[in-house]
């Protein structure tokens, strides 16, 4: 398990999102959802488009190219477009600084066959 | 001149314009109308080169707010960007040209294309499409395939206007001094004008000069065309327009303004007691702003046309666009302006005003409307269309010793509009580019 450092609090004011670059994992958008934080890929899962630059409706993200839509805190695939479901992160807070908890990614192909079964 | 038949050769009709449209002599001919290279020529050399009205800033205040119209036969969306600023592209995609914007009017993040997923953003760049990673691999510059942008958009007083042509002269120019006049419908009041209510489209079987000609100076046609529908509205025959008093025929650059200064005869042709009494209510801050002549204008006998398909009647307050569509048909566009000011019932008996009077099913709309299909319809048959026409009411009645802006000329019943719009009609036919547009305006320019 990575503890990875995303921002600050203060970076992110409600409703809004951040994109963090990541080289690793990818990039990750991270969310102020009412005052909770959350973690996803940045990288829609349809098309190319960075979800950090979409629209928050409710709990949801659209994306800035085809207005699919994913649920945020659980990363589920919505609307038309999105058929395959995001990535999440669990997020922690502390002293005002903002993480994500990054398990070691199994085989990602393994895994998307394994959630198509 | 004698009553015979005409025959002209007539082997290239877009050659023979000075045979067609003979101002100076004071004859136009049907062929004019009806012809098919005609029409073509003026889709490029008109409609591809003018300034022309697209939307009134009220219908899209805010970001994402759209809506789509035609500049000739050229689809449009006309959308509001994050800036505030309007910009105005072609509805077809750059991929294989479907139209990217089905809807009339609306509020969206973008448009996207129904046929393989490109995407747009509110400034028309493509941002991405279906199956994206292809065209990254193949080395796609998606910064090439934007919707396509018109040349220049600008606004004046609420109103929208568009070109395709980036040598057009600014809209400022273009203008010119109507704007004096305009400003008796467009700004007799703190605040300026809105549309209320939506579009009201219809389509007519006439050619778009004869009805843009109509409203560029032909107050000649109502007390005789509008008699039963006044009779209708107001129980009595129209006024009787030789009897106004002073009254004026203006244009500049094709454009037309006839007025008399009787202050609310075109408002009394809704039937609307009310709506007299709110002109006469605002009349003197109208005069505080506009001067005494031009508050006379507010809702006063009167039409304008702004070369060479956006037209209006102040006192009515129907703005309309006659869309060409072919030489034979139009599409009608119409909507309703009120001042943003006005009390919400007023604005209400406008709309409705203007609905039983100006709406596909007005009554003075269908008055017009069978007579310019007729005078379109007459002109298809190859003799009758190369016969002359009279437009000559009025030959010598140019003001020279006036102060007012613009060509002015005395009386509005009076064919020097008529003349001036096709004169100008013409000369952009046969011009090469604006350069070589004539400039035929003999009264002054500036605006006191």
């Amino acid at each position: 398990m990575e503890k990875l450092f995303l921002c600050n609090v203060s970076d992110i004011a409600e409703n809004e999102i951040k994109k963090v670059e990541n080289s690793t994992h990818g990039d990750i958008a991270v969310y102020n959802l009412g005052g909770t934080f959350y973690a996803t890929a940045d990288l829609c899962t349809h098309a190319t488009a960075s979800l950090s630059e979409g629209d928050i409706e409710d709990n949801l993200i659209v994306c800035p190219v085809h207005w699919g839509t994913f649920h945020i805190p659980t990363g589920k695939a919505e609307g038309f477009p999105c058929e395959i479901d995001l990535r999440t992160y669990p997020v922690e807070v502390e002293d005002g600084k903002v993480y994500a908890l990054i398990e070691q990614m199994v085989d990602e192909g393994s895994a998307i066959i394994a959630k198509a079964n | 001149m004698s009553n015979k038949i005409r025959t002209i050769d007539i082997t290239d009709s877009t050659a023979s314009l000075d045979q067609l449209c003979d101002i100076e002599n004071g004859t136009i001919s049907g062929m004019m109308f009806s012809d098919e290279a005609i029409y073509r020529k003026e889709l490029e050399r008109i409609f591809a080169r003018c300034w022309l009205f697209v939307a009134h800033e009220s219908q899209i205040p805010n970001t994402g707010d759209y809506i789509t119209t035609t500049m000739g036969e050229d689809e449009v969306i006309v959308v509001r960007q994050k800036s505030g600023e309007v910009k105005v592209f072609l509805n077809a995609c750059p991929h294989r040209g479907n139209k990217v914007c089905f809807s009339e009017s609306g509020s969206t993040r973008g448009f996207i294309c129904n046929y393989h997923g490109w995407s747009f953003n509110l400034s028309g760049n493509l941002i991405g499409q279906h199956e994206s990673s292809v065209y990254e691999d193949s080395n796609f510059d998606k910064s090439r395939w934007g919707l396509r942008e018109v040349a220049k958009v600008d606004s004046w007083k609420g109103l929208v206007f568009a070109t395709f042509d980036p040598e057009s002269p600014s809209l400022e120019e273009y203008l010119g001094p109507m704007t004096w006049y305009m400003d008796a419908l467009f700004d007799n009041q703190e605040g300026g004008t809105e549309f209320v209510g939506g579009c009201i489209r219809s389509t007519y079987e006439c050619n778009w000069k004869i009805a843009a000609e109509n409203f560029v100076g032909d107050a000649l046609h109502a007390g005789w065309t509008h008699d039963s529908g006044a009779k209708a509205m107001l129980g009595g025959s129209v006024t009787k327009i030789s009897e106004l008093g002073e009254s004026y025929s203006v244009n500049w650059n094709g454009h037309g303004y006839e007025f008399a200064l009787d202050t609310v005869g075109n408002v009394a042709a809704l039937g609307e007691k009310a709506l007299n009494k709110y002109i006469y209510q605002i009349k003197p801050s109208a005069e505080e702003r506009l001067g005494a002549f031009r508050s006379n204008m507010i809702a006063s006998v009167s039409s304008c046309t702004i070369f060479p398909n956006f037209s209006f009647l102040p006192g009515q307050n129907t703005v309309r666009v006659w869309q060409p569509r072919g030489p034979n048909k139009i599409e009608l566009y119409t909507w309703v302006l009120v001042n943003k000011s006005a009390p919400e019932d007023i604005k209400e008996k406008w709309r409705k005003g203007a609905m039983i009077t100006f709406s596909p099913t007005g009554v003075f709309e269908m008055d017009d409307g069978e007579n310019w299909e007729y005078s379109t319809k007459t002109a298809k048959g190859w003799v009758t269309g190369q016969q002359n026409l009279f437009i000559g009411l009025g030959m010598d009645t140019l003001k020279r010793d006036t102060s007012l802006p613009g060509n002015v000329f005395s009386g509005q019943l009076n064919e020097a509009n008529g003349r001036a719009f096709y004169q100008y009609w013409r000369d952009l036919l046969e011009a090469e580019s604006w350069k070589d547009v004539p400039d035929r305006n003999v009264g002054k320019a500036e605006v006191q």
